[in-house]
């Protein structure tokens, strides 16, 4: 004992000191899903997404603040607005002892593009015309048009080629290049990762890394504090957050996320397509009461659909914020008023009825839409609610059948994937059918140019015209939490990414 | 016997095929669509029309019913829409940690309902029998998803006695261990299963120890029973003999009718533990509107449901010899 004490203490020292893994730990982290496929190109859920960052490789890696690093490639150049060329490192090996090459860079490509595999992220990619390997260790992407945000989706694990096609199931025998690999997965249960010891960096230092499924909140908050998980992140519940920030057992980072909650103002829909009454209504959204009294603080009240977080984003532009008096003059000049004295706001003989959806998976939305129900009904206006099951509600929403309907965007990475398919005239998720010429053509900027001040530009003033004509009036950023015990040390990463946990 | 037991199978049958016929007309008149859940919210419309195409939900409902039926009949139930593997595979994988955890708490329901309501019987209007049937409330009024909680926070916080979430190894061969000499699987085993099982038993052995006490004190009021305590019988055996047996009768028919909320009760119980079952299988399929998944499952059930309360009704006739299985 007295010789390994002061060795043992050094080892808890420069642990302390040094951002990284504790040398030989097995590190468990509560989940809130299992992991549908390790497929990284067809992978649906978080739990996938940050179980497959660990198994793969991608050409780039996100770092904390977003910004592509190399990773399998070494270095890019982007010779022309529409041709990005890629060096790949040397000596990469996929776990199951093959080298890495350009083929299989192109071969995850292809197949992603190819709708045959159903790959959810494939819309991200289809701005890309051809993917070819120009010898081993070179690939070239043509883009049809400029496309700036391509570098931020090449995260994308890169597969092995020779493995998919002699048959080999990535979706539960993950292949990667990534510095973990799979060791055991007991579906539903867990999955462990076990560290690959020919990584290209050298293998990571730790003992391994388990998923841990636990489905509901509070009891994964309750398993980390009895000592049986090591981390845990968003979802959470905001009162386990409240009572585990104040455990000075542990750690934690709470901060902005990469999600919106938002009101998609619906504005195909007869009456909600008159601005002013979308103006009048959003006044009555009291957002600073939903965001630190029903979600407790941990999200942070919004003031446009740029994110704080983002390159783009800029405090001056800002939504109608809560005013119920101003509302009243808004509903006013659109012609409405309670003209026969019931108390409800009536325009030509018809009264203001208005239906707020939203889903039943989340508690918290269900009190935010019930709260704005009860101002908007003491205001004159005849709000009614509809909760549904998440499939159910987003069904009506994609089909536009909704008026006002709560909802959220995550992994907003780029603003160009909050912004184009939602509010260019021919968008794909633009639900509401919203129009507007001049945002279209700051969004075909912000897609093309890759010049970032022009891309902020751009964005700006779209935000602007979002923020005053309100197709969506966003109420909160979403934040994020982490939690985890003194075994474990990292740089928290908003998309809930553990590459920094085993040091890499 | 053997002639009882071969027609109660055969009946199955038509309960199986109405049990998918109505479980496909739910899922079906259900809004929202698995293609869309599965393609993710930032899908086009376009990539949700190719998905159901390829999900084959583009053709007519009663074709797809048929071919349901056709599967069943090959022993298949279709692939499930999210876990890319056979339906049959990803409940194999499922239902013995759920039989498990549903088996441990039909036991402990039944020591604890019994115990509790024979205690109360013959301590008929003591403190004792006050005491136990405020148990028997507060077990029918607790949520289970409450009292999950707050187990996990005694037992793994609080005392740290338990393990808070995640199954040990598999009950039958820890036990298989145990009588070869090596019971720390066991132990391991049944340290993991005590909570998810008490859990799961606790509005059960509520239910059972009033059917219990009212039932004992039904019996003990009998021309027998007083017969038995003149001919100076002990005490113990005129209760545990005599009124026991026979006041157990309609506990049995009742244990097999609860085993179906017990299997209900697991759907929140799995979550709450992550245990690996079929209930938090059944809550993601039915949130990903995974059809093959969610028939799969309800089948599944009901056939678990359908055997135990055949098993029931076998052992009703071992428990009572004047009933007689025609």
């Amino acid at each position: 004992m007295m010789r390994i004490r002061p060795l043992s203490c050094a080892a808890l020292v420069s642990a302390a000191l040094a951002a990284g893994p504790v040398t030989g730990e097995q590190i468990r982290l509560g989940a809130d899903v299992d992991a549908g496929t390790l497929d990284p190109r067809v992978m649906r859920d978080t739990t996938a997404y940050r179980v497959n960052n660990l198994l793969y490789d991608g050409l780039v890696q996100l770092d904390a603040s977003l910004q592509p690093k190399p990773d399998l490639a070494e270095s890019w150049t982007n010779p022309e607005p529409t041709v990005w060329i890629f060096t790949l490192r040397e000596g990469v090996t996929f776990h199951d002892g093959s080298e890495l090459d350009a083929d299989d860079v192109v071969f995850t490509f292809e197949t992603i593009l190819d709708p045959d595999l159903k790959a959810r992220f494939r819309s991200l990619f289809t701005p890309i015309e051809t993917i070819e390997a120009v010898d081993a260790r070179t690939v070239k992407i043509t883009l049809k048009e400029p496309y700036a945000p391509l570098l931020s989706y090449l995260d994308m694990g890169i597969v092995p080629r020779d493995y998919v096609e002699g048959g080999g199931d990535l979706s539960s025998n993950p292949v990667g290049t990534g510095p973990l690999k799979l060791a055991n997965w007991e579906r539903g249960t867990k999955i462990v990762l076990e560290p690959f010891a020919d990584h290209w960096s050298g293998a990571p230092e730790i003992g391994g890394f388990e998923f841990v499924v636990v489905g509901d909140n509070t009891a994964r908050a309750q398993a980390f504090e009895a000592g049986d998980l090591d981390i845990i992140q968003s979802p959470l519940s905001p009162q386990d957050i409240g009572r585990l920030a104040d455990d000075d057992r542990f750690s934690n980072a709470i901060m902005g996320g990469l999600g919106i909650t938002y009101l998609n103002i619906n504005v195909s829909d007869p009456l909600l397509g008159d601005a002013g009454l979308r103006k009048a209504l959003s006044m009555l959204v009291d957002q600073d009461t939903i965001v630190n009294q029903i979600y407790e603080g941990v999200d942070q009240v919004a003031s446009s659909i740029l994110l704080p977080s983002s390159w783009a984003y800029e405090p001056s532009i800002t939504q109608p914020g809560f005013d119920p008096e101003g509302a009243m003059a808004a509903f006013a000049a659109a012609g409405w008023t309670d003209s026969n004295g019931d108390g409800i706001l009536d325009k030509e003989n018809a009264n203001l009825s208005i239906v707020l959806s939203t889903h039943s998976e989340d508690p918290n939305r269900i009190q935010a839409l019930e709260y704005i129900q009860a101002i908007m009904l003491q205001n004159g206006v005849d709000a009614s609610i509809s909760i549904s099951d998440w499939p159910a509600f987003s069904a009506g929403v994609r089909g536009g059948e909704h008026q006002i309907a709560l909802l959220g965007w995550l992994n907003i990475v780029d603003p160009d994937r909050l912004m184009y398919a939602q509010f260019h005239s021919s968008g794909t998720l633009n639900w509401g059918g919203y129009a507007n010429a001049e945002v279209d053509a700051l969004l075909e900027t912000g897609r093309a140019s890759i010049d970032v001040g022009d891309r902020t530009e751009a964005y700006r003033a779209a935000a602007r015209i979002i923020a005053d004509e309100l197709p969506y009036f966003v109420i909160a950023y979403q934040g994020y939490q982490v939690f985890h015990t003194d075994a474990v040390s990292f740089e928290p990463d908003a998309r809930g990414m553990m590459r920094t946990a085993i040091g890499k | 016997m053997a002639a009882y037991v071969l027609r109660r199978l055969t009946l199955f049958v038509p309960m199986l095929i109405g049990i998918v016929a109505v479980t496909f007309g739910i899922m079906q008149l259900l809004p929202g669509d698995p293609a869309a859940v599965l393609l993710g919210e930032d899908a086009s419309d376009e990539a949700v029309r190719e998905m159901r195409r390829a999900l084959g939900l583009d053709r007519p409902w009663w074709i797809r019913l048929a071919a349901y039926y056709a599967d069943l009949f090959r022993g298949e139930m279709g692939d499930s829409y999210f876990q890319n593997q056979p339906v049959v595979n990803a409940i194999a994988q499922r239902l013995v940690p759920t039989l498990e955890v549903a088996f441990v708490a039909l036991l402990v329901s039944i020591i604890l309902g019994v115990a509790l309501g024979i205690a109360a019987a013959v301590r008929r209007g003591s403190l004792v029998d006050a005491a136990c049937m405020l148990f028997a409330q507060l077990g029918v009024s607790m949520p289970v998803f409450w009292f999950g909680i707050l187990l996990m926070y005694l037992f793994a916080i609080r005392f740290d006695l338990l393990p808070s979430i995640g199954r040990g190894p598999p009950l039958l061969f820890a036990a298989g261990q145990a009588l070869a000499g090596r019971p720390a699987a066991l132990g391991e085993s049944l340290m993991h299963i005590a909570m998810p099982a008490l859990t799961l038993g606790l509005t059960n052995a509520a239910v059972i120890s009033r059917l219990v006490r009212s039932s004992m004190l039904e019996t003990l009021g009998q021309d027998f029973v007083r017969t038995a305590n003149a001919k100076g019988l002990r005490p113990a055996r005129v209760v545990f003999v005599h009124a026991l047996r026979n006041a157990l009768l309609p506990v049995v028919s009742v244990i097999g009718l609860r085993f179906g909320a017990l299997l209900g009760g697991a759907v929140l119980t799995e979550s709450i533990f992550g245990w690996p079952g079929l209930g938090q299988l059944a809550v993601s399929a039915i949130s990903q509107r995974d059809i093959p998944l969610v028939q799969g499952i309800v089948l599944t059930f009901a056939l678990a449901f359908a055997i135990v309360n055949l098993v029931v009704d076998l052992l009703y006739a071992v428990i009572d010899p004047r009933i007689r299985l025609e």
